[in-house]
């Protein structure tokens, strides 16, 4: 096999797009919230401070070898999804290295990062870390399942599991977009995107306004400052994937800009709107709500 | 060749001898009784030893120097001198036993001992139908006189009482008899058995019914010998009160001498008696074992199953219509086998202080006595390699070639219930708290001891008898002499040699094997073989850290290797079955050696047992009444048998596999298992089901089940049992029972995958198979390594033991990232072919169930290693040491091949990729380079590799640098709501870990199959215990009983008959 | 016309049934005993009535009966042999239960049929 080793370079530069993407787009969204909340909200460049600062600390521990390993996890996780999936259609430059696999490597690869930050975490002994990932785990084996069922609908639909191959499916106008020819999986994928992006009212993961709780708990410093950079990455990373499997994929960064930041706005809109569901009511709510979309949607495929 | 007619004048002689000698003499007396049993013996199996070489035609006696029917005349052939060398060796070996006793009771009980067997050998030798009765009422007479004889203080008038009962029934049935045998004389003008059974087809009219009517008494009079339900409470009595050694006389000696006698009348009779022969024989099988349930006296349960095995052999009799020349093979096998695992189960008895079923693990410490009382039951059972596995083969065949298929399943069902409670009371033995007085006096007991070490002789023997006598008659192999099990069989000798050497010899025995065979096996068979053979040795490897004998391991061990190395070469239905019955059995015995297994192997063996019937009754029907078939003719079945036998057979597999439904024996039997013996229950044996399902699937595939298509129906099942066995994993409290539900879930997945029926669904199983081999065994055994150090498996006790057991550690997160399916590591490359494979797939909606599992994988594998190696250690295990080297060996290699499979998967799927071209050419992968392509999609296990190992090393380097200075600190330095926790308990979130997903999702995990299981068993055991009572112990309630017994055969037997 | 053998048949299963009746109604042991006697005797009548032949002698060969026609003349002898072994036997299990009878009162100090019930289910 011939690797093309300029696809190194043309990876790193998704990568920093993307990084830099995220991060104002995070913030921006945040700003979006509080002004739905009548607060002014932080500037667009306060992760950038914040991560400088948490480099920049000094003080740092560790709880031990998992501890210090689960950022790395994690964050390895964010920048393989990323480059797993082809970032703008047509694009030699842009399709990263998704010869490595297809759709069902980078679902699969979304909990590469879960299952090593929640190792780390765990190694910290502290049980709010631990209470954190049972909830999120619980949650998130629900909220995958009308996902993983609209997964399965389009690829049925396209009958292939190359990412590439279902963006060039929906080529060619609006309406040839997933969200047209299947409308059920799309319905029933973007309820689930909601139980994956940590917003209410699906947030009680981390519960980010009380008593500090969920994965991060123990992380501070450098940690924090790799989780933060997975932060950044991840969720375009993960929308990515939404755009290019439901609505046409990006031929380009502009487009690619607008539908990502859309799709981010439509979570951080359900989160303003409603307040935060315990784990065994949103596993009850995906249950009934999302799944027999999922279900209506590999039937009628 | 001395007459047989001897055998009954030397007792006669002796007998009258012994009335000669003084009272004192007592020593004298006893010899002399000896000797006579033993020259008896000596005369029938001279007989049978010219029979058996030679093929000579029966040989007549004839009496009074007249031939019949002026005169009384014997016959001796092959049957007969088999059936009195069994009376009289086992009057012999009780006589020893009895050695005591009739050294108390002096020269008359010894000539009343003599009598009996003499009269039970006439039974057996005569043609003529009064001296019939004369010997009936000589055994009758004698073994009353035994019973009064050997009354004694100890168990109040108990034993007086059973002799009387069994006197007055016993009058009503010599009346019967005789007045039978007088209108039978009166219609035909003989009392020769065979003159009168030419006679009696020549009778018309009038006396055709009167000659009916007389043999009916007749017959039901020898019937009731034979102590038939309902009417057999006197025989209970005297089974349970009797001395164990005369008990062993009546059940194996009495019932086989009445049996024989049944067998001479029906031959009178003729065919039209057969049913009300099969019926009563049936009925009284069926439901002697289910009044043996409730039973919690050794000794009745002994005569329980000694009158349902008679009425077995009576319903064998019944069927010689189609048995033919079969039938003694059938019926000889199961009365030999039931005789001598009966008489040796007395003798046994005869050494136990108490009579409760716990007293026996008094025989613990005894391996002898317990291989003795295992090989009895597994005889009685008919389990292979003794006798009656191949007499039920036989038996269970021709019944289903003829369509007699309630007959077949009653016999099943009774089997089943018998199976049930004799390896319950093994359980008992083997786990219960011995009593104090161990077994009394062995030494002084000798006789006893012989006696029951010369019946395991016997079994053995007559086992490799009835193999060759199969190979005469079907062309079958003796299975005793397959190398395998030989091999296992070996390790029995060789118990006394340490543990080392044993294993070593194991390893290298399953190795040789291998090289042995390696050549045979297609692809497909070289999966399971590796996994069988190699990955038993290299779990056997962890059975290094045990020290001493480990007396009885390593011959259940290598048993059930054995079945399985016998199963993936059988071609054809018998070698199968048999292969399937030695490792169930096998795998039973290593999984009751767990310390608190009893239960669970319980229930594992009766599950198993149960699959394996119908197992048994699914090849029966498609054999169609020949001895056996190539299982690749499975294919050629066709409507209306086929979706039946596809039927029973996927059923019986899927208890193997613990499908949903039939799984709730798998997670005790895993989970108690010993450290080194779950990977091997679960690692490998639960791929001999996947196997079946394979071989199945191979050759029938499709079926069409009125209007259900079978295989969809596994699709469900399969589903079900993923999702059901994932979401009760998460809330196990017990590691290892996690890792079995886990077990479950991951069957659910395999099965799921055959039943898609196309290329890659098969692909994705048998990559299942690999996969969960390595990394069960693995987690397994780093889970069994923790147990064994923190002496615990509830995990919510452990916690924190990271840095204590890193090696366990790295093998149970490799195994976890395995199991979960995460890229990079092997468990990626069968969720991906999955994928593939269900995009072509028909059905859609078992895919629903299937993709929630998925998830919930993650929920139990965090828990499992969270809760064990990270969180707060607790202070009793602070000085916890890695597992033992030899648990931690093999656990390095598996994480070393995991990883290895992981890189360069196509090492061994490609291969097999090839190979399912043969049954589902479209839809196979292609392997370029190091990239693998499907229709829909690709990966690259390779790049996937680099990339990720690259970016995490990057990231890795960069973290290093920036947080250079980081400082470990103590488990307590944690930001903790402004509070510093001191005690690791209340800070290891463990307990009740997914407390929110048992609130939502909980009413999935109620145990409603457990429910069903344990409301069918507790039905049966109320219905037992309430049928029992019927009993009242009353002597003229018996009699009556007798009475109701004989009109209720009438009106039904006479309306049945034509 | 009821001929003597049909009359002894007859009062044979009559012996027969009140034997039978009185063993099952009768709780002492030792009436059971005799009740099997009389149902034994109603046998052995039943027995020797289905060997009778009218108008036959005793089937002793000598003088007065030859052995050429004897097989016209002699009444069937072998019910009347099996009736002698039948009683013989009858006599031991008789003997036997009674022996029985005795030790079951030395030891139980009854004779009560329905307190012989420790053996039971």
């Amino acid at each position: 096999m011939s690797f093309d080793w300029m696809k190194i370079p043309y990876a790193l530069l998704t990568v920093f797009i993307v990084f830099n993407y995220g991060l104002l787009l995070g913030a921006f969204i945040q700003k979006i919230g509080a002004r739905a909340g009548r607060r002014y909200g932080i500037p667009v460049w306060q992760n950038y401070v914040d991560l400088i600062k948490n480099y920049g600390q000094r003080t740092s521990i560790t709880h031990g070898v998992m501890f210090y390993l689960g950022p790395v996890f994690r964050l390895t996780g964010g920048i393989g999804l990323l480059l797993f999936v082809p970032t703008i259609y047509g694009s030699y430059m842009f399709s990263n290295l998704s010869f490595a696999g297809d759709l069902i490597l980078a679902l699969y690869f979304v909990f590469f990062g879960t299952l090593g930050m929640a190792l780390g975490a765990g190694e910290s002994g502290h049980p709010h870390a631990a209470i954190g990932i049972t909830r999120g785990l619980s949650q998130v084996s629900v909220a995958e399942l009308p996902f993983a069922l609209a997964v399965f609908a389009v690829a049925l639909q396209y009958q292939t599991l190359s990412v590439t191959d279902i963006v060039a499916a929906q080529q060619g106008g609006v309406l040839n977009w997933t969200l047209f020819t299947n409308p059920l999986a799309v319905a029933a994928a973007m309820l689930a995107f909601l139980g994956s992006m940590m917003r209410p009212p699906f947030d009680v993961v981390i519960a980010p306004q009380e008593i500090p709780i969920g994965p991060p708990t123990e992380y501070h410093s450098a940690y924090l400052a790799l989780m933060q950079t997975n932060r950044a990455i991840f969720p375009v990373a993960k929308m990515v994937i939404y755009m290019n499997l439901f609505f046409g994929g990006a031929t380009s960064w502009p487009e690619f800009a607008v539908k990502v930041f859309l799709l981010y706005l439509f979570s951080a809109f359900v989160g303003v709107c409603f307040p935060r569901f315990r784990v065994e009511q949103s596993i009850r709510w995906f249950l009934i709500w999302a799944v027999p979309l999922g279900v209506q949607a590999i039937l009628w495929v | 060749m001395v007459s047989a007619l001897h055998i009954i004048t030397a007792a006669l002689a002796a007998a009258f001898l012994l009335g000669l000698l003084k009272e004192q003499q007592r020593g004298l007396a006893y010899g002399i009784t000896l000797l006579t049993l033993a020259l008896m013996s000596w005369i029938s199996a001279g007989w049978l030893w010219t029979f058996a070489s030679t093929g000579t035609a029966a040989v007549e006696i004839f009496t009074a120097g007249t031939e019949p029917p002026f005169a009384i005349n014997l016959r001796i052939g092959l049957a007969e001198a088999a059936l009195t060398l069994l009376i009289n060796l086992v009057g012999l070996l009780s006589a020893l036993a009895l050695k005591d006793t009739l050294l108390a009771l002096g020269r008359r009980a010894m000539a009343v001992w003599l009598v009996a067997v003499m009269a039970l050998s006439g039974i057996v030798l005569t043609r003529d139908l009064f001296n019939l009765f004369v010997f009936f009422e000589l055994t009758v007479i004698a073994s009353a006189g035994l019973v009064l004889l050997s009354e004694h203080a100890k168990n109040d008038g108990q034993a007086l009482a059973a002799g009387f009962k069994y006197l007055i029934v016993s009058q009503f049935i010599s009346a019967f008899l005789l007045i039978g045998i007088i209108f039978a004389y009166h219609a035909t003008g003989t009392l020769n058995i065979d003159d009168m059974a030419a006679a009696a087809p020549l009778l018309g009219g009038g006396a055709a019914q009167a000659f009916a009517l007389a043999f009916f008494l007749i017959f039901i009079a020898v019937v009731a010998e034979l102590k038939p339900f309902p009417a057999n409470g006197w025989a209970l009595d005297i089974y349970e009160s009797a001395h164990p050694a005369f008990s062993a006389l009546f059940s194996a000696a009495t019932g086989a001498a009445a049996l024989f006698a049944v067998d001479k009348l029906l031959l009178i009779g003729g065919d039209a008696w057969l049913p009300m022969a099969t019926g009563i024989g049936i009925v009284t099988f069926v439901a002697a074992n289910l009044l043996a349930l409730p039973q919690t006296n050794d000794r009745r349960l002994l005569g329980y199953s000694s009158i349902a095995q008679t009425g077995l052999i009576l319903a064998v009799l019944g069927q010689r219509d189609i048995l033919g020349e079969h039938t003694l093979y059938i019926a000889g096998g199961l009365l030999l086998s039931h005789a001598i695992a009966k008489a040796g189960l007395y003798w046994l008895s005869g050494l136990i202080a108490e009579r409760g079923l716990e007293a026996w693990a008094a025989l613990r410490g005894q391996p002898l006595l317990i291989f003795a009382f295992v090989s009895f039951i597994s005889m009685l059972s008919g389990l292979p390699p003794f006798p009656g596995f191949y007499a039920k083969w036989e038996l269970i065949h021709l019944l289903a070639g003829e369509g007699r298929i309630v007959l077949l399943g009653l016999i099943l069902f009774g089997a089943l219930l018998e199976a049930g409670y004799l390896f319950r009371w093994f359980g008992y033995i083997m786990k219960r708290e011995a009593p104090t007085e161990v077994v009394d006096n062995v030494a002084h007991k000798f006789g006893a001891v012989f006696a029951t070490l010369a019946a395991l002789a016997a079994a053995w023997a007559l086992s490799l008898v009835w193999g060759e006598l199969a190979g005469l008659q079907f062309d079958r192999f003796n299975m005793l002499l397959a190398l395998p099990l030989l091999f296992a069989l070996a390790f029995l000798l060789l118990d006394w040699l340490p543990v080392w050497v044993k294993n070593s010899l194991a390893i290298a025995g399953l190795l040789a094997w291998f090289y042995l065979t390696y050549t045979e096996y297609d692809p497909l068979r070289m999966i399971f073989a590796v996994i069988f053979l190699i990955g038993g040795s290299l779990t056997l490897l962890a059975s290094y850290h045990e020290h001493g004998r480990r007396i009885g391991f390593y011959p259940s061990a290598m048993l059930m290797f054995a079945g399985l190395a016998m199963l993936i070469r059988a071609t054809d239905s018998f070698d199968f079955f048999v292969a399937w019955e030695l490792l169930t059995v096998g795998s039973y015995f290593l999984i009751l050696r767990g310390k608190h297994s009893e239960p669970h192997a319980l229930s594992y063996i009766l599950f198993s047992l149960g699959g394996a019937f119908l197992i048994l009754a699914g090849f029966a029907l498609a054999t169609q009444g020949a001895p056996y078939f190539d299982l690749a003719a499975l294919a050629d079945l066709v409507q209306p048998l086929a979706p039946w036998v596809f039927l029973l057979l996927a059923i019986g597999f899927m208890t193997k596999t613990a499908a949903i439904g039939l799984h709730i024996w798998l997670p005790g039997a895993h989970a108690e298992a010993e450290t080194d013996v779950s990977p091997m229950v679960s690692g490998i044996l639960l791929k001999a089901g996947l196997y079946g399902l394979i071989v199945l699937l191979l050759t029938m595939g499709r079926q069409d089940f009125y209007g259900v298509e079978l295989i969809n129906a596994m699709l469900w099942i399969g589903a079900l049992t993923a999702l059901i066995g994932n979401l009760l994993a998460i809330f196990q409290e017990d590691a290892k029972r996690l890792l079995a539900y886990s077990s479950i879930g991951q069957m659910g997945y395999a099965m799921f995958g055959l039943a898609l029926m196309n290329h890659l669904g098969w692909l994705m199983a048998l990559m299942f198979v690999i996969n969960h081999y390595v990394y069960k065994s693995m987690l397994f055994l780093s889970v069994g390594g923790v147990a064994k150090r923190t002496g615990t498996r509830q995990m919510y006790r452990m916690g924190g033991l990271i840095t204590l057991m890193p090696l366990s550690f790295i093998a149970t997160l490799i195994g976890i990232i395995a199991v979960s399916g995460v890229p990079p590591l092997s468990g990626f490359g069968g969720r991906w072919i999955f994928y593939n494979a269900i995009l072509t797939a028909e059905a859609r909606l078992p895919m629903i169930l299937i993709f929630l599992a998925g998830p919930i994988a993650f929920l139990y594998l965090f828990r499992l290693i969270y809760t064990i190696f990270l969180g707060q250690l607790k202070d009793e295990f602070r000085r916890v040491k890695e597992a033992p080297f030899w648990i931690v060996l093999p656990q390095m290699i598996y994480v070393a091949i995991l990883l290895v499979v992981a890189v360069v998967p196509g090492l061994v799927l490609r291969h097999v990729d090839a190979y399912l071209n043969h049954f589902f050419p479209n839809g196979g992968l292609i392997w370029e380079g190091t990239t693998i392509t499907s229709q829909f999609g690709y990966w690259n296990p390779v790049a996937i590799m680099i990339i990720v190992g690259v970016i995490f090393m990057t990231l890795f380097a960069w973290l290093l640098f920036v947080n250079r200075r980081a400082q470990k600190v103590k488990q307590f330095n944690i930001v903790f709501s402004a509070e510093r926790p001191f005690r690791p308990e209340t800070t290891h979130f463990a307990w009740n870990f997914f407390a929110p997903y048992r609130k939502a999702l909980g009413f999935l995990t109620l145990p409603l199959v457990t429910l069903f299981w344990s409301t069918m068993t507790d039905l049966l055991h109320t219905a037992g215990d309430l049928a029992r009572r019927f009993y009242t112990g009353n002597g003229q309630t018996y009699a009556f009983h007798l009475l109701a017994f004989v009109v209720i055969v009438y009106l039904f037997g006479m309306g049945v008959r034509p | 016309m009821i001929s003597l053998a049909q009359m002894a048949m007859a009062a044979g299963f009559v012996l027969i049934l009140i034997g039978f009746y009185g063993a099952l109604t009768q709780r002492n042991l030792l009436r059971m005993i005799v009740a099997f006697s009389l149902a034994n005797t109603g046998v052995h009548i039943v027995l020797v009535a289905v060997g009778h032949m009218r108008g036959r002698t005793a089937p002793i060969l000598d003088a007065a009966v030859p052995v050429a026609d004897a097989l016209t003349r002699v009444i069937d002898p072998v019910p009347q042999a099996l009736v002698l072994t039948a009683i013989v036997i009858g006599l031991g299990v008789t003997a036997l239960m009674l022996a029985y009878a005795l030790k079951l009162h030395a030891r139980k100090h009854t004779l009560d049929i329905a307190k012989m019930t420790e053996l039971k289910w």
